[in-house]
């Protein structure tokens, strides 16, 4: 069955056959967590790196890296996609493990130092995760 | 207060353009979305620099902090790698993400600034 491209993770272009969801699913959201993490390390270097939301947001992203990691070892992924998937995964983990992890850091809000208003640039990141479609397979 | 409202516009476009960024290494590159925040940021960061020069700010400092943050955003924008032609990558069946797209959340992030 013919391939159609489907993104690009890590420089290198993603491909999947016509209605496979279940890669699909797993390709989309690593997009998602590539901008993420693009966007997390800019945080990185404001003055979030001294608060507790960034690293809350970065201790969520590997949580639900590592389950997707899971979830991918167990789909029925095709063995080639599976492991070129795999490894971008552990890619993204060692990005993201390389940012702050330490919550015991006070909130910016808190120290009076962000004043952008209710929202919170760390948390709103996740958002860009929950737009992909499709959703979660059943595995 | 003036130089809290241009401190947080500065910081919410950075987070943007470290997200388009990583967009120019995606099929996004070759998209009319991504074609589309590239002048919308410029634009952004442009008004920016005029509410700066406008800005009383009695800080010379402070003022120059903020112009070189401005500086280097305007920077990043221009830097933006786009293709020379592109198409929506849902149109043209390259991008399967569903009925959201990447670049339009990633430019709603600056809704976080109030």
């Amino acid at each position: 069955m013919a391939k159609a491209r489907c993104g690009r993770i890590l420089g290198e272009d993603t491909y999947i056959e016509e209605e496979d969801t279940t890669t699909l699913y797993f390709i989309n959201n690593l997009r998602a967590y590539q901008a993420v993490l693009a966007a997390l390390k800019a945080l990185d270097q404001d003055i979030c790196h001294d608060g507790c939301s960034l690293p809350s947001t970065v201790n969520k992203v590997i949580k639900r890296l590592g389950k997707l990691k899971n979830d991918l070892k167990a789909s029925d992924v095709a063995a080639k996609e599976k492991e070129s998937l795999l490894s971008k995964i552990n890619s993204f983990l060692a990005d993201a493990n390389r940012l702050p992890q330490d919550t015991s850091q006070t909130c910016r809000k808190s120290a009076g130092e962000c004043k952008i208003g209710p929202g919170c640039f760390a948390t709103g990141t996740l958002s860009l995760i929950d737009i992909t479609e499709p959703k979660a397979p059943k595995i | 207060m003036q130089t809290e409202v241009l401190n947080n516009q500065v910081q919410g476009l950075n987070i943007v353009l470290g997200a388009l960024q990583a967009a120019t290494g995606e099929i996004c590159k070759n998209c009319i979305g991504l074609e589309g925040a590239k002048t919308k940021v410029g634009k952004m960061v442009k008004k920016l620099g005029m509410d700066l020069d406008a800005a009383s700010i009695s800080c010379e400092k402070t003022k120059a902090d903020l112009q070189a943050r401005i500086d280097s955003l305007s920077k990043a924008a221009e830097e933006l790698k786009v293709a020379e032609e592109c198409e929506c990558q849902k149109t043209a069946g390259n991008c399967k993400l569903g009925e959201m797209c990447f670049i339009n959340a990633e430019i709603d992030l600056m809704k976080l600034v109030k």
